[in-house]
C-alpha cells in the first residue's frame, strides 16, 4: 500500500512537471492512420520538417496502425496531455462527428487530415475550430477512368477479345478503406461516362495495397483470362507495379503486346514505370501539399486569421468554407515533371 | 484377417492432406473446364510457393524444438528492404546508398541471411537465456524488427518510398529460370531436401526432435538444450533472411510492409502439414505440402475469379478440417 501511494505521488509530481513544460508553446498532437503507409510516411516527415524549421508549435505525432481502438487510445492520451490542436487522419469513419465533437469539447481545435468529411452540422456548430484538409479522393478514380477511356477510344485494337467491352481487372486495397471504395467506383463511372461498356474479370481482388499479393493474383488471372483482359486498374501504384511484373512474366510488354495499367500515388517506382511506358497513368496526391495545407491552417488558426484560398495560398489548393481541398494530378508520360516534389522542403 | 482388407477410412485419415488437395484441384479444374490442369499453372503455383516454403521451413525448426516464432514475417520484410537497398542501379534517382557501387548479387543475399541469423540468435537467446516465453519474446522481436525497418526505409533520400531501380541481375534471381524452372523453385526444393536430410540423418536433427518432444528428458540424456534452441532460431532466421531477399528479387521492390503475417501462414502450413504445435513431431514433406495447398487455394480461387473474401473462408475451413482429422488419427493410435 505504501508503495502504491508513493508511486502515485511520484506520478502526480512527474505529470505536473511535464505539464508545466508544455505551457511554453502551443502544442499540436497529430494522429496518422499508419506510419508504414508510403503516402502517410512522406506527409508525416514533411510536416515534422516544416514544424521543426518554423518552431511555432510543439508538435508530436502518433501511429494509429490502421486500427480504430489504437487511434482512440492515442487521441485520449493527447487530450489528457492538454494539447491545443489535434490533427487527425481519422479512420473511425462510422463515428466521425462524435470523434470530432469530443475533441472540440476538450477545448482543442481540430484539423482533419486526408480523411472523409464530418457532417455539415459539425462544421457549422464549430466554426473556426474544425477544418478539413484533404484531397478529393474521388478525383483519383476519375483520373484513372478518364485516361483509360482516352486510350481505349484512340486504340481500336485495345479490345483484345473483340467483344466490344472493356474487360478489366480491379485490384483493391482494403475492403472498407475509403480510397479503395471511391477509386473503384469513380474509375468505372468515368469509363461509363465516356460511353464505354465495361466487364469486370475476377471479382473483388483484395491485395491490401501490397505488390506481392497483386503480382500473385494477376499471375493467376492471366493464366486463365490471358486473351480477355483489356486493362488493369489498381487502387495504388504498388499493386499496379505488381500487376506489371506479372504481365511481364506472362510475356507482355516485351514484344509489343500491351495492356494498360493504371495506378495512384505517383511513387518514385510508379513514375519510373510511367516513364518506361508500362504504366499508363498514375494519379498524384501530393503529400507535401497535404503537410503544407495542414501547417498553414494551424498557423492561421493560431494567428486568429480567416482560412481562405487566398490566405492558404498553395497552388492547386482551394478552400470551401471549412474544407481545404487539394487537387489530384494525373501523371502520364507527357507531364512526368509535374510529379516531382521535395520531401525535405520546409516551405509552407 | 480384417487388417488386410483395405480400410478406406483409415486411408483417408492418414492421407488427409493429399485428399484435400486433390479434391480442391479437381473442383477448380472442373469449374475452369480443365484449363487449371496446365504446366503454366503448376509452375506459377510452385513459383508463388517458393518464398513461403522457405519461411515455413525456418518456422518448422522452431516448432519442432517445441518453441514458437512470430518474428518470421517481419524478418522477411526487413531482409527484403535491406537486400533491396544493396541492389539498386547506380542511375536510380533516389538511390538509397548513393555512394555505394553496384554490388554482385551474392552480397545482398549473404547480408540478408546473416542478418536473419543474427536476429535468430537474439530470439534464441531471449527464449533460452532470459526464459521469456517464446510467443512473447518473438512478438517483441517482431515489433522491434518492424520499427527498425520503418526507420531504415525512411532514411533520406528514400523517405519511405517503395524501393525502386532494383538491378536486373538481382531481379533475375527471383524471375529467371533454367530449362523453364525458376531459380526460386530450385532454391526452395534444394533447401527442403537439405533440411530433410539434416532432420532425418544427422544427430543434430534428432536432437531437435528430442528437445521438442521432452526437453527435460533431452537435458538428462546430455543434449545441450540451450545450444539447440539457439541453433533452431538461427536456422529459422537464415531462412527468413533468404526468403525476404528472394521476395524483393521476385517482386522487384520492397517496403516495410513486406512479409506481413507470413509467419502466421507459415505456422498454419506447418501445423496443417502435420507438425505438432507442442514440438517433436513433423517433417519436411508435410510442411512442403501444407504450403503448396494454401497456394493452390490462393491461386486457384483467383484463377476462377472467385472473390478474395471466399479465399479466407476456404483457408480457415481447411485449417480446421485438416487439424481436426489429424487429431483423430493420433487418438486412434493411442
Amino acid at each position: 500500500m505504501k508503495k502504491l501511494v508513493a508511486f502515485f505521488l511520484t506520478l502526480t509530481l512527474l505529470v505536473s512537471l511535464s505539464m508545466a513544460g508544455y505551457a511554453a508553446k502551443p502544442s499540436v498532437g497529430v494522429l496518422w492512420y499508419s506510419f508504414s503507409d508510403t503516402f502517410i510516411a512522406t506527409a508525416r516527415q514533411c510536416l515534422l520538417n516544416i514544424a521543426k524549421a518554423d518552431g511555432t508549435f510543439d508538435l508530436q505525432d502518433a501511429d494509429s496502425m490502421g486500427d480504430v481502438p489504437t487511434q482512440t487510445n492515442n487521441l485520449n492520451n493527447m487530450l489528457t496531455q492538454g494539447r491545443d490542436y489535434i490533427v487527425i487522419n481519422n479512420i473511425n469513419d462510422n463515428d466521425v462527428d462524435n470523434v470530432i465533437q469530443s475533441i472540440v469539447d476538450n477545448g482543442c481545435k481540430v484539423v482533419m487530415a486526408n480523411c472523409s468529411a464530418a457532417s455539415d452540422e459539425t462544421y457549422a456548430a464549430n466554426e473556426g475550430k474544425v477544418f478539413l484538409v484533404t484531397s478529393q479522393a474521388t478525383q483519383s478514380g476519375t483520373i484513372m477512368g478518364e485516361k483509360l477511356a482516352e486510350y481505349w477510344l484512340a486504340n481500336p485494337d485495345a479490345d483484345r477479345n473483340g467483344n466490344g467491352k472493356l474487360d478489366y481487372i480491379m485490384l483493391l486495397g482494403f475492403q472498407t478503406h475509403y480510397d479503395t471504395i471511391v477509386r473503384n467506383e469513380y474509375s468505372i463511372a468515368a469509363l461509363k461516362e465516356a460511353g464505354i461498356e465495361v466487364n469486370n474479370i475476377g471479382g473483388d481482388i483484395v491485395c491490401d495495397y501490397q505488390r506481392a499479393q497483386a503480382q500473385d493474383k494477376v499471375a493467376a488471372l492471366l493464366a486463365n483470362y490471358s486473351d480477355d483482359i483489356d486493362a488493369i486498374i489498381a487502387c495504388n501504384d504498388d499493386m499496379a507495379l505488381g500487376a506489371i511484373e506479372a504481365l511481364k512474366a506472362g510475356g507482355f510488354f516485351g514484344d509489343g503486346t500491351y495492356i494498360p495499367v493504371c495506378g495512384v500515388d505517383a511513387t518514385a517506382a510508379g513514375q519510373e514505370a510511367v516513364a518506361d511506358g508500362t504504366m499508363l497513368v498514375t494519379a498524384l496526391n501530393n503529400p507535401i501539399k497535404l503537410s503544407q495545407g495542414i501547417y498553414k491552417v494551424l498557423k492561421l488558426m493560431e494567428a486568429g486569421e480567416e482560412v481562405t484560398t487566398e490566405s492558404v495560398d498553395i497552388e492547386g489548393v482551394h478552400v470551401d468554407g471549412a474544407k481545404v481541398w487539394i487537387s489530384y494530378i494525373g501523371i502520364t508520360k507527357d507531364n512526368l515533371e509535374e510529379a516531382a516534389y521535395d520531401v525535405n522542403t520546409t516551405d509552407f | 484377417m480384417k487388417s488386410k482388407t483395405f480400410d478406406t477410412k483409415k486411408f483417408l485419415m492418414n492421407n488427409v492432406l493429399y485428399v484435400i488437395m486433390i479434391v480442391i484441384i479437381i473442383t477448380i479444374a472442373f469449374i475452369s473446364k480443365g484449363r487449371f490442369l496446365s504446366m503454366r499453372v503448376m509452375r506459377d503455383i510452385l513459383n508463388q510457393s517458393s518464398v513461403r516454403v522457405l519461411v515455413a521451413l525456418g518456422c518448422m525448426f522452431v516448432i519442432l524444438s517445441g518453441q514458437a516464432d512470430l518474428s518470421g514475417g517481419r524478418m522477411v520484410g526487413l531482409a527484403a528492404v535491406v537486400s533491396g537497398t544493396l541492389a539498386q542501379q547506380q542511375t536510380y534517382a533516389i538511390k538509397f546508398w548513393p555512394g555505394l557501387p553496384e554490388l554482385p548479387v551474392i552480397v545482398p543475399v549473404l547480408v540478408s541471411i546473416l542478418l536473419g541469423v543474427a536476429v535468430g540468435l537474439c530470439n534464441g537467446w531471449i527464449v533460452a537465456k532470459l526464459r521469456v516465453p517464446a510467443f512473447l519474446a518473438t512478438l517483441g522481436v517482431q515489433m522491434i524488427l518492424f520499427g527498425a525497418n520503418s526507420l531504415y526505409i525512411n532514411k533520406a533520400p528514400n523517405n519511405s518510398q517503395p524501393l525502386g531501380g532494383i538491378l536486373q541481375s538481382f531481379k533475375n534471381l527471383g524471375s529467371g529460370n533454367v530449362a523453364g524452372i525458376n531459380y526460386i523453385i530450385i532454391i526452395a526444393v534444394v533447401s527442403a531436401v537439405l533440411v530433410h536430410i539434416l532432420l532425418t540423418k544427422i544427430t543434430m536433427g534428432k536432437q531437435i526432435y528430442a528437445v521438442g518432444g521432452n526437453p527435460e528428458a533431452a537435458k538428462v540424456s546430455g543434449i545441450n538444450v540451450f545450444k539447440i534452441t539457439l541453433i533452431t532460431y538461427a536456422i529459422a532466421g537464415a531462412f527468413y533472411g533468404l526468403a525476404g531477399c528472394l521476395e524483393c528479387a521476385r517482386t522487384g521492390s520492397a517496403t516495410s510492409n513486406y512479409g506481413l503475417s507470413y509467419e502466421l501462414d507459415a505456422i498454419a502450413s506447418c501445423i496443417v502439414g502435420g507438425c505438432s504445435a507442442g514440438g517433436g513431431v513433423g517433417g519436411v514433406p508435410g510442411v512442403f505440402l501444407g504450403v503448396v495447398i494454401f497456394n493452390v487455394i490462393n491461386y486457384g480461387l483467383t484463377f476462377i475469379g472467385l472473390s478474395s473474401y471466399w479465399q479466407y473462408v476456404v483457408k480457415g475451413l481447411i485449417i480446421i478440417a485438416a487439424i481436426a482429422i489429424d487429431v483423430r488419427k493420433y487418438d486412434r493410435k493411442s
